[in-house]
Order: C-alpha cells, then structure tokens, then sequence
C-alpha cells in the first residue's frame, strides 16, 4: 500500500525545468535517502514534499490526504541549520512543538494541556540525553545535541513524513557516527517515514531502506538547463546496502566518486 | 611623561583660548578690525557698506581694514563679539547690557542708528486689548526686547507677568507658524514677522513699540579698549556709515537704488522696505543721533531696561541689584554700579560726522 | 590601570578647559564664556537644590521630567510603530512590497524641515514635541527592524508551520520575541538622534525642559548653566545606554554575542 505518492511531478523556475517525471511510490516506515550531485533537484524535490513550494505539475499526496498548499504538521522537518529556536531554552524548545500548533496564538489553552506538553518534553529531554541541559539555550548546545533536540522536536508533533535536509552536514564524522546511531534507534522506535536528503553516499546507505538516485537522464551540451532531473536510480538498501538492482559495490562507490 | 602631558594640556588651552579669540579682546594698536551685523530694517545699511566699497573707501582714508561679516543669527553675532571673535556688533541696548556688558567686556555704544517706533509689537489673535492678555499664554521669544516690550506694555495697564496665562518660548523663525496654530491666542516679535502677521485676517495690533518710543535702541557696538585705542576705527565706521545716510534718506534716484538693494537684502521690496523703515525711527543725520544720545530719557530707558533683566535673572547670579553693570552717558553721569562701568554711550564720534571733521 | 586609560582623555579635557577658563579669567573676571569650574559646581548647586522665585520648582528637575516624559513618550511610541511596522514589513511580503519603499524615502525626510506641518497638524504643545521625536526616529526603527525580520531564517518559519503555527502564532511567538533586543539595540542607536529632536523641539516653543533651559539661557551667555545642563544631559544619556544595554542582557540571555560587547 502506497503511503507517500508521488505522480508525474514537474517543477519549472523561471522556465528551466528542474525536476521532470518523478513518479515514485513510498510505503510507510520506509527511510528513504535522497542523494545526488548538487544542482540535481534532491533539494527542491524535499521543498515539494515540505509543500515549501507547489509543483508546475503533478502531485504529492501523503496518506490519501489532498496536496498541502504549504508546510503543515503532517510534515516534520530538520534542516542542517536554524532547526530550533534559539530564543527558547532547550525545554521550551519541545514544549513549542505542543504549543505552536495548539491555539492560533501559538499558547497552550489550558493547564492541562501545559503539563501534558511538559511531561513530553521532559520524557524527550530524558530519551535524547539533554535532561541535565533543559535550562540551557540552544546556542550553548554543541552541535550534535542541537539536531538531536531539533529531531526530538519534530518528532514531538507527531508528523506523517519525517524530513531531513542535510541533517548532519555540519557535524564533524564522530559526532555524525553518533548520529547515525540515534537516528537509527528513533526510527525503530517510531516506525517514521522519513526522507533524508544527503550528499554523502555511505550515510544514504547506511540509513536508508531505499536510495533514490536524482540525476538528469537527458543531457544537451549547448544549453545545460534545458531538461530536469528525475529518479534514475532507485536502490533497495536493505541488509546492509546491497544494492536492489544488479549494481556492484565498485559501481555505487563509482558514483559516489 | 608628566611633562609632556602637562605641555599637551598648556598647549590645548592655549588653542582653546586662541579659538576663542582672547587675543583680540587685548587691547592693543591693530589695522585690522572685524564688526559682525544680522539682519534687520535698521542694520541693513551695514551690508551695502560692505557690498558697495563705501566702508573699504572710508577704512583706506584712516590706514585701516574693516571687514563687515553678516552672521545668520542674532544672539550668536553677540555671542561671537563678546567672546572676543569681533570688534564690533551691532545690537540693542537691551541685549548689550545682559551679554558683554554683563559679561564683563566693556562696551561702548558708538552709532546710535534707530530706534524702533513700531516694529516690535504685541498681537492679538482677534479683538481686543492689552487687558484681556490676562490668563492668556503669549508666544514670544523669551528674554528678547519683544518680552520686555510686553513686561512695559502690561505694566501700562496694571498687569504683571504672573497674570497671564503663561509665556511661551517660541523661535522666531518659527513665529509665523506658530501663529497659524489654534493655542497661540497672542504673539509679541518684531518686523518682518509683525508685517507678516498682521496680514492674517483678525490680527490686532494691542501695544507696539511707538506706545514707547526710544526703548528699544539698535545701535553699532564696539569694544571700548579697541576703540579707545584705535580711533581710526571708530572714525571710519562713523565717516562710512553717514555717508551712506545720506544718500539712503534722500528722495533721489540714488537713494531709492540704495534702499532697493538693502530691500532685496532683507527678503522683501521698496515698499515692503519702506513701509518697515515708517516704523523705524532712523537717525539719518548725526547731529538727531547726538542729541538722542545726550537726552535725559536715555539714562530712565536704561533703567528700565536694568529692572527687567535684574528680574528675569539675566544679569547673572553675581548680580545682587539691577545697578550691578554701570552705565555712562555722554555728560558723564552713571547709572548703575560707577565702578563697574560696561556700557558707554559716547555720542563724540557722531558729532564729529555732525560736524563734517571727519 | 585600565581605569586610569579610560580616564586619562577625560582628565585631559578637563586640565586643557581649566587651563583656558584661567587665561580667559585673567583676562576679564566676568567673563562668561568659560566659567571657572567652581563657578560650575556652584552653579549647578544652586541648580539643583534651590527652587525658583517666581514658581516655587527647583527648574533643574521639573526641566528634567518633563523633558525625560517627552523623550520616553517619543522614543516609545517610535520604539511600538517600529517593532509593529517592522514585524509585518519583514514578515508578509506583500507588506514588503507595498510599504519598504514608502519606509525608505520617508526615512529620508529631514523633519525638522517639515515642522511648520508638524505644528499645523500637532499643534504647538506637548504633541508636537513628542511627534517630532517619533517621526524623527520611527522610519530607521521601522527599517532596522523590517531588516531584522527579513533576517531571520526562513527555517524558523518553516519550522514553525511544521509544527502547525498560524502566521499569528509565528509572529507573536517566533519573529516578535527574537526582534526584542534588536529592537533595544535599535532604540540605543536612536536615542542620540532622539535627545536631539526633543532639543530642537524645546528650542522651538516651550515653556520647560532641558533644550528649553539651554537655549533660553542662550541669550544672556550663562555658560555656567549651560555646561552644568550639558553635561547632565550627558549623564541621563550615558545612564539610559546603560540600562538599555543591561535590560537587553538580563531580558534576552539568548542573544549575547559570543565576542565582547563593543560599545
């Protein structure tokens, strides 16, 4: 059963096709990497499905629900950077994912609801080891912490799709190893659909049940920007990231070069 | 290092003196001098002067250098001479005694060149009289000839200060404007302002200067030490300046080309001008000047005039009485404190343009 | 020794007015122009501690009030347009569109130009003086702060709607709270321009206050007064600054910078 369903989508600036013909078919709970040179559309296509911005043509839709016209919260997201509000503490932080979206003041109606929220947060500050920094401001959190509390609060607002955009780029590989792990444990736990959009190839594998490979598969030399790009590859990354199709290791690590 | 700081310190006083113009305040033999002038009806002949050639003639005959400078604001050419930066200014009798006099530096009155009959006033906004200032806030600048031309117009009637409804300090630039609001109910200024505003519909005119003539005196001053030590100074100013009244008051061709240039001078026309200068009392010939300076109602303006700075607090704290500054006149006589003489009315050069031995 | 560095300029002031005022006096003990310090320190004495003749107020204080409510009332109006303007200027673009250019060349209107229209339109009273504070300093608020707004990440925002917040909730709960201490910051910048609307607007018409005072006293050359206002208006300044600045700390620990604190 398709969860996430993408038909024929299209997106043009300015007239130069950047995206053209993706059709995909997700199924829920899968980890779905996105990787690609840069200039290939990886990003765009996550702005689409963040409903950041419309398609020229085609459709997203999650779960049987109508398009979004812009971001919702169906849709959680963690970008490498600014994922977090810096002028709330680390608490208030996961409180916000509650509050936000609670009234259209951005406030919790009632005290009920306050201490509920708050018994989230705390639950959250427990699980992504931040307990002893829930005073804190974001700024004074190294940078690893500030992604897992920028996780932990989208995860809070219980999204249907999870959205990665780079996540952990500006980690340094310890911390991103360590990462790497706690994605992996969240996701176990919370059985998410999540679209991760990486430039590192290992890390796409490594997480990913499915690597979709954006690249353009029509190429004129004298005006670059005349064709999009699409899915040209669309890898089964199961089991330790062997390859679903009949590609060997030589060829992915190939393209990563 | 202590020694060159102190030598940095002795240096920037020296310059901040020197910026300030002591050296010029010291008397001594020069051939240079500088008198500064604002405009105003009366004053206006101090441009043409300069323009003209007529002062630089009269300073050539006497071996010396007279530069005329026109500043834009009149406190501050006051201001300028008292701090030494002029030789010479010219002001009101009013506002010489509260600043250099006051202040200290002595001050002689060489040409006594009008006096207003006319041209400060107090306007009402509506009908009525000086009366029914009462309880009503008046717009004026504060401290100038026009708030003692009020303090002498409601005397007049019995009233004081105190029974207005306050006075309200407002620029005279921005008179006229603030004439067009609703809360100014009266305004005291001076001409142009008091041609301009008595042009708006329902402006009455309840006391002006001609309810007290010869108060209000626009005279060119000059540092007495410098004077005193430099008559050419005082002889070219006076040579140049009735030249030029003469040929201002007469019915010639000359002297309508003369009067036109002061009009457009001062931002209006012949007629404008002219109609100004009907309510200015010009000394044209020295000898009226003379005999002005030497009447025995000088010295009771000036006591007025003393009275009314002692009680709005202009002569300074250091003043126990209004007879603080002393005031000499041409007989010799003093008003005031005879030791402490900083304003001198001497009418000895204008006699001498009285009689043609200049 | 720091201490000593920071004073030595001040010191050196002083030491090079004393010398002149010396000189000057010297030369004509009634000079007025540079009072001898004790002159000052009398003088402001007096100022401060002996009530007027003719009211009964101690003038230096009353001056004082009234010319602080102008400035507080000015600036706070400025400070509310501003944040309110900027929020919205920076936020929808719309706004953007239809107002930052409008914002631009009214930021570029010297108002004491216009103050005949401001008289016109305010009157001559306590309006008026406020008004022209304002107006003086809400289109670089307004622009500041727009700036501000425009600054801060569009990843904040998508945050936020991802987390379901109206365009309220982002305003008020998202961009307000992190324009706060730029707004503080803004204020601190326009409080010079801001003492000097309030003194051109006392210089102009009025019957109290700090720029009142100054230019009244103007006209007979009471230096003496004039320096002791000078530099208590100095002080108030100096004093304001630093509560502003210490407010901005103790209110937004969040937005210290890392680096020192500059001036």
């Amino acid at each position: 059963m398709s969860y996430v369903t993408v038909t024929d989508l299209h997106k043009t600036y300015a007239g130069f096709p950047i995206l053209e013909r993706v059709n995909l078919s997700v199924e829920k709970g899968t980890f779905v990497s996105i990787v690609g040179a840069s200039g290939c559309g990886k990003s765009t296509f996550l702005r689409l499905l963040l409903a950041q911005e419309r398609p020229t043509r085609g459709e997203i839709t999650i779960d049987g629900q109508p398009p979004a016209l812009e971001p919702n919260r169906d849709r959680g997201i963690v970008f490498q950077r600014y994922s977090v509000f810096g002028h709330m503490t680390v608490r208030e932080n996961l409180i916000a994912a509650e509050a936000l979206g609670a009234t259209v003041w951005g406030v919790l109606p009632s005290r009920a609801r306050r201490k509920a929220a708050e018994d989230v947060a705390d639950a959250a500050l427990e699980r992504i080891g931040l307990a002893h920094m829930g005073k804190a401001y974001p700024a004074s959190l190294s940078g690893g912490m500030q992604q897992r509390l920028a996780i932990a609060q989208s995860l809070i607002a219980k999204p249907r799709i999870l959205l990665l955009d780079e996540p952990f780029g500006a980690l340094d590989p310890g911390t991103r190893a360590s990462m790497h792990d706690f994605l992996l444990e969240i996701k176990a736990e919370w059985d998410m659909t999540v679209f991760m959009v990486t430039h590192d190839l290992s890390e796409g594998f490594k997480l990913g049940d499915r690597v979709l490979v954006f690249d353009k598969v029509r190429w004129d030399p004298h005006e670059p920007h005349a064709y999009g790009a699409t899915v040209t590859y669309d890898f089964d990354a199961r089991n330790g990231g062997i390859p679903f199709q009949s590609l060997s290791i030589e060829t992915v690590e190939e393209i990563t070069v | 290092m202590k020694k060159s700081i102190l030598s940095i310190v002795t240096a920037g006083s020296i310059a901040l003196c020197s910026a300030l113009g002591v050296s010029s305040a010291q008397a001594e033999e020069k051939t240079s001098f500088k008198v500064a002038w604002s405009i105003y009806v009366g004053w206006m002949p101090w441009g043409y002067l300069d323009s003209s050639g007529i002062m630089d003639k009269w300073a050539e005959k006497y071996g010396i250098d007279v530069e005329i400078v026109q500043v834009n604001d009149y406190i501050e050419s006051i201001n300028l001479y008292t701090a030494g930066g002029f030789d010479g200014v010219s002001a009101t009798n009013m506002d010489t005694l509260s600043i250099p006099s006051a202040g200290g530096v002595d001050t002689t009155a060489l040409i006594v060149g009008d006096y207003s009959d006319g041209n400060d006033a107090v306007i009402l906004k509506g009908a009525g009289d000086l009366s029914s200032l009462k309880g009503m806030p008046v717009n004026l600048v504060e401290l100038s000839v026009s708030h003692y031309l009020l303090a002498r117009g409601l005397d007049s009637v019995g009233l004081s200060e105190k029974d207005l409804g306050g006075v309200i300090n407002t620029s005279d630039a921005d008179m006229i404007a603030a004439y067009a609001t609703d809360e100014v109910k009266a305004v005291v200024t001076w001409n142009p302002l008091v041609s301009e505003i008595m042009q708006q519909p329902g402006a009455t005119k309840v006391f002006d200067s001609s309810n007290v003539p010869g108060e209000i005196i626009d005279i060119m001053m000059v540092n007495t030490e410098t004077l005193a030590d430099n008559p050419a100074f005082g002889k070219a100013l006076v040579g140049a300046w009735y030249e030029l009244m003469g040929i201002m008051s007469s019915d010639t061709d000359e002297g309508k080309a003369v009067r036109t240039a002061m009009a457009e001078a001062s931002g209006t026309d012949l007629a404008g001008y002219d109609a100004q200068l009907a309510s200015t009392e010009m000394f044209y010939d020295p000898a009226a000047a003379v005999a002005f300076t030497e009447s025995a109602d000088l010295p009771k303006t000036m006591v007025h005039v003393a009275q009314f700075l002692f009680d709005k607090g202009i002569l300074g704290e250091g003043a126990p009485s209004p007879d603080f500054v002393g005031v000499s006149y041409p007989d010799g006589s003093v008003t005031g404190d005879p030791n402490n003489v900083k304003l001198r009315f001497d009418s000895s050069y204008m006699k001498m343009a009285a009689d043609g031995s200049l | 020794m720091g201490y000593a560095l920071t004073l030595l300029p001040f010191v050196l002031v002083l030491f090079v007015y004393m010398g002149a005022s010396d000189i000057r006096l010297a030369e004509n003990p009634s000079d007025k122009i540079l009072p001898a310090p004790s002159t000052i320190v009398a003088t402001a004495e007096r100022l401060v501690g002996e009530p007027d003749k003719r009211s009964g107020e101690i003038l230096f204080w009353n001056d004082t009030g009234i010319s602080l409510v102008r400035l507080a009332l000015g600036v706070g109006i400025a400070a509310l347009t501003g944040l309110v303007a900027g929020l919205l200027i920076g936020l929808f673009p719309y706004m953007r569109s239809t107002f930052s250019g409008f914002v631009a060349v009214l930021s570029m209107v010297p108002p004491l130009a216009v103050l005949p229209i401001l008289f016109i339109a305010f009157g001559l009273g306590e309006v008026s003086k406020v008004a022209l504070i304002a107006i003086g300093i809400t289109p670089f608020l307004i622009r500041d702060l727009s700036q501000r707004t425009v600054e801060i990440p569009s990843e904040q925002i998508v945050k936020a709607q991802t987390l379901g917040a109206s365009s309220l909730a982002i305003a008020l709960r998202v961009v307000l709270p992190q324009l706060l201490p730029r707004l503080i910051q803004g204020v601190r910048l326009a409080l010079g321009p801001a003492w000097l609307f309030l003194i051109a607007a006392e210089a102009i018409a009025a019957e109290a206050g700090l720029g009142y005072r100054i230019f009244l006293v103007r006209r007979y050359l009471a230096m003496d007064i004039i320096l002791t206002y000078v530099a208590w208006i100095t002080f108030l300044a100096f004093i304001i600054d630093l509560l502003l600045r210490s407010a901005g700390r103790r209110l937004f620990p969040w937005s210290e910078p890392a680096g020192g604190s500059g001036l």
